[in-house]
C-alpha cells in the first residue's frame, strides 16, 4: 500500500459491511464508501480536475466528508480543507492562494458558497449542491455524482510522492500558509499511529478535530487503515460538554483524541459521572499542554483507560509520544516523551550548533510524516528546515519546529514553550509559560494566559487573563499574592483580567495574537 | 426575545454579516457558532433573562436552533 484511497479500498475488501465512519444516526460502509469516493473522483475528471489539481473541501462534519476526501483524492488532486466557521475573506485568500478550480460542499453551506462565488474568479464547478440563482458557477448535486457508473480504469494514476492535502494554519505574519503533505506523509502517519496504538477494526476512533487541523489525520486514515469505525462528533457536541460526553458514552468510543480542551470541558462540565465510558481505553492528547492538575482528576475518574500525550507541528502531524505510567503526583508539566517510528531528532541552540546533553534549545525532526514544504513558498519552506550535509548534494534534511525543547534524565523530551515565548524585559529573562503555570496552581483558574502588551512609548508590561472554573469567584488581589509566593516580582503580571472564555483558533487552542490584540483595546 | 437572540448572534457571534438566520436554522452544525460563540451567547441569555442555566441544560437539544432555545427558555411569544 502505497497511497491514501489504497486504505479504503483494501477495507473495503477485507471489512465491506463494516461501518467505516458514522455522524449521530448515519453511517457509511466501506464498501459504500468506496463505490461513492471513486463515483465523486469518476465525476470530478468528467468534469476537469487533473492530477495535481487542488480541490476543496467545504463542508461541517458529517459522512460526505469522507466521500468528499477520498474522492478527490482518487481524481489524482489534492484536497484542501476550508473551515465552514472562517470568514468568507479568509476562505476568498486560501482558494485563490492555491488555485482551487472545484470545490466539493454540502446543502448546509449554500449561504456561505453565495458569499464565497462572488469573490473568487477561477472557480468552475461546485459538486454537492443543486443549482442557485445566486451562484454563477455550474453545481453538481450529490445525486447526480451518485448516478455515476464510475470507470475505474480511467482514473489517474497515483504515486505515494504526490500531493495529497493543504492544511492552512495561521502565519505569524498573519497570512495564511498552506502545509502541504503528501500520501507518502499521510500514509507514514497512519501506519505509525494505528500500530503505536494497536487499532483493530473493533476500535471506535472518536474524530474531534475539524478537517484543515492535523490531528483529522487519525479519523480519516489511521481508522480506515486498521478497518476500525471513525465515529465524526458533530460541532454542536464540541460546544456542548454534557451532549459530548452522552454522544462519546453512546457510541461506546474506544480510542478519544482530541485537543485537550475537549477532555477539560468534559470533566469540568460535562457530567461525565452519568455516564457509562467503560469501552474509552485510550485518551490521546495533542495540540496544546494538557495542565496537569485536570489530567490527574480525569484519570482518577477513568483509571481502565491509558492516557497518552502527542506531540507535533501541523508540518510533521505528530512525532512525539508519552504514555502515563501512572497518575502524575505533582503538577508539573507531563513530558512530550519520545520520538515515535521512522523520527530522529536533533535540539538546536540558537547559533545552530547542537546542544549539550541537557540544555534547552529549539527542537528539530526528521520524519516520515513530514510535509514537502509550504505551497507557493519555497523561501519560507528553505528556512523552516535545517539541514545536515552527509555528502556532495545529500543532506539529511530536519524540520525546525520552533519549539524549546530539553531532554531530562531519563532522556524524555520535555516541552518548554514556543522559543517565542521566552522573552526579556527591563533586562529580565521571563518566561511567559511558567507564569500560565503559577497561575494555574490556583483552585480557581481553568485557564490562564499570559501575554507581553506593548503600550505607548515602547513601554512593555506583562498582562494576564484568567477564565476561572464556572462558578469561582476570583479576587485579583488574592491572586496577585498567590503570583507573588511563586514567582519573582519582574514575573508577576502587572494586570490580570477576567474572561469568561478566550478567543481560540478554529482548532480550539487558545488565540494568544487575538488577546494581546483586545487587551490594547481593553475589551477582553 | 426571539428577535433579540437573532440580532445578537448576528451583530456579535457571525463571522459574517451577511449570514441571514431563522428560527430554525441548525446554529452549531452549520458554521454560525463556534464554541466561543456558544459561551457568549449563553452569558448574553443568562443576562437578558436574569437566569442562570446550569451546566447540564448545556446541551445539543436546547441550544441547536434559535427556536429550541425559546422552547428552552419557555418564553416563546413569537
Amino acid at each position: 500500500m502505497y497511497t491514501l484511497p489504497q486504505i479504503i479500498d483494501r477495507s473495503a475488501l477485507l471489512f465491506p459491511e463494516k461501518d467505516a465512519f458514522r455522524c449521530l444516526e448515519d453511517s457509511i460502509s466501506y464498501r459504500e464508501l468506496k463505490h461513492k469516493s471513486d463515483q465523486l473522483a469518476h465525476q470530478l475528471n468528467h468534469s476537469g480536475v487533473q492530477k495535481g489539481n487542488r480541490v476543496a473541501v467545504f463542508m461541517n462534519r458529517c459522512l460526505d466528508t469522507a466521500v468528499g476526501i477520498f474522492g478527490i483524492l482518487k481524481s489524482g488532486a489534492a484536497y484542501v480543507p476550508i473551515d465552514p466557521f472562517a470568514p468568507v475573506s479568509r476562505s476568498v485568500s486560501i482558494l485563490k492562494d492555491c488555485g482551487v478550480e472545484h470545490l466539493v460542499t454540502t446543502e448546509t453551506q449554500r449561504q456561505k458558497i453565495r458569499a464565497l462565488t462572488k469573490d473568487v474568479d477561477g472557480l468552475k464547478t461546485i459538486v454537492g449542491m443543486t443549482p442557485d440563482a445566486d451562484v454563477n458557477v455550474e453545481t453538481i448535486p450529490w445525486e447526480q455524482v451518485f448516478s455515476q457508473v464510475p470507470h475505474l480504469d480511467q482514473l489517474p494514476g497515483i504515486l505515494e510522492q504526490d500531493l495529497a492535502f493543504i492544511l492552512y494554519t495561521s502565519g505569524s505574519t498573519g497570512i495564511p500558509k498552506g502545509i502541504m503533505h503528501t500520501h507518502y506523509s499521510g500514509l507514514a502517519l497512519a501506519k505509525i499511529a494505528s500500530r503505536l496504538y494497536g487499532f483493530t477494526e473493533n476500535d471506535k476512533v472518536g474524530t474531534f478535530a475539524p478537517l484543515h487541523f492535523d490531528p483529522s489525520t487519525f479519523g480519516y486514515f489511521a481508522a480506515p487503515l486498521a478497518g476500525a469505525t471513525a465515529v465524526i462528533i458533530p460541532d454542536a457536541h464540541l460546544s456542548l460538554p454534557p451532549s459530548l460526553s452522552a454522544l462519546v458514552a453512546k457510541e461506546k468510543i474506544t480510542i478519544w483524541y482530541s485537543v485537550p480542551l475537549m477532555l477539560i470541558n468534559a470533566l469540568l462540565y460535562g457530567e461525565i459521572e452519568k455516564h457509562d465510558f467503560s469501552s474509552l481505553r485510550w485518551v490521546l492528547f495533542a495540540g496544546e499542554v494538557f495542565t496537569t492538575k485536570h489530567l490527574r482528576a480525569l484519570m482518577q475518574l477513568w483509571p481502565h483507560a491509558k492516557f497518552s500525550n502527542l506531540y507535533g507541528p501541523a508540518e510533521v502531524i505528530l512525532c512525539t509520544y508519552y504514555h502515563l505510567k501512572s497518575i502524575p503526583q505533582t503538577d508539573e508539566p507531563i513530558p512530550i516523551g519520545t520520538v515515535w517510528d521512522n523520527t530522529e531528532y536533533r535540539i538546536l541552540l540558537e547559533e545552530g550548533t547542537e546542544a549539550p546533553a541537557g540544555v534547552p534549545g529549539e527542537l528539530a525532526v526528521r520524519t516520515a510524516t513530514m510535509m514537502r514544504g509550504y505551497w507557493n513558498n519555497p523561501e519560507l519552506t528553505e528556512r523552516s528546515l535545517y539541514r545536515i550535509k552527509v555528502a556532495d548534494g545529500y543532506d539529511h534534511v530536519y524540520y525546525k519546529t520552533g519549539d524549546l525543547v530539553k531532554e531530562n534524565e531519563q532522556g524524555q523530551l520535555l516541552f518548554l514553550g514556543r522559543s517565542d515565548r521566552q522573552i526579556k524585559l527591563r533586562g529580565f529573562r521571563i518566561e511567559l509559560d511558567e507564569i500560565e503555570q503559577t497561575l494555574l496552581k490556583h483552585e480557581g483558574v481553568k485557564e490562564a494566559v499570559v501575554v507581553v502588551v506593548e503600550g505607548e512609548n515602547d513601554y512593555r508590561k506583562l498582562s494576564a487573563a484568567i477564565n476561572p472554573m464556572r462558578g469561582s469567584h476570583i479576587d485579583i488581589r488574592e491572586l496577585k499574592t498567590f503570583c507573588k509566593s511563586h514567582l519573582p516580582s519582574y514575573a508577576i503580571p502587572e494586570s490580570i483580567e477576567v474572561a469568561s472564555d478566550f478567543p481560540r483558533t478554529s482548532s480550539g487552542k487558545i488565540d494568544r495574537k487575538e488577546i494581546i490584540k483586545n487587551m490594547g483595546t481593553k475589551q477582553l | 426575545m426571539k428577535d433579540k437572540i437573532i440580532n445578537y448572534i448576528k451583530s456579535e457571534i457571525s463571522n459574517d454579516p451577511l449570514q441571514d438566520i431563522g428560527p430554525e436554522d441548525d446554529l452549531l452544525g452549520s458554521g454560525i457558532i463556534d464554541s466561543l460563540g456558544m459561551m457568549k451567547l449563553v452569558l448574553f441569555i443568562e443576562k437578558e433573562c436574569h437566569m442562570k442555566i446550569n451546566n447540564e441544560d448545556m446541551t445539543v437539544e436546547n441550544f441547536m436552533t434559535v427556536q429550541n432555545i425559546l422552547n428552552f427558555l419557555g418564553k416563546d411569544q413569537g
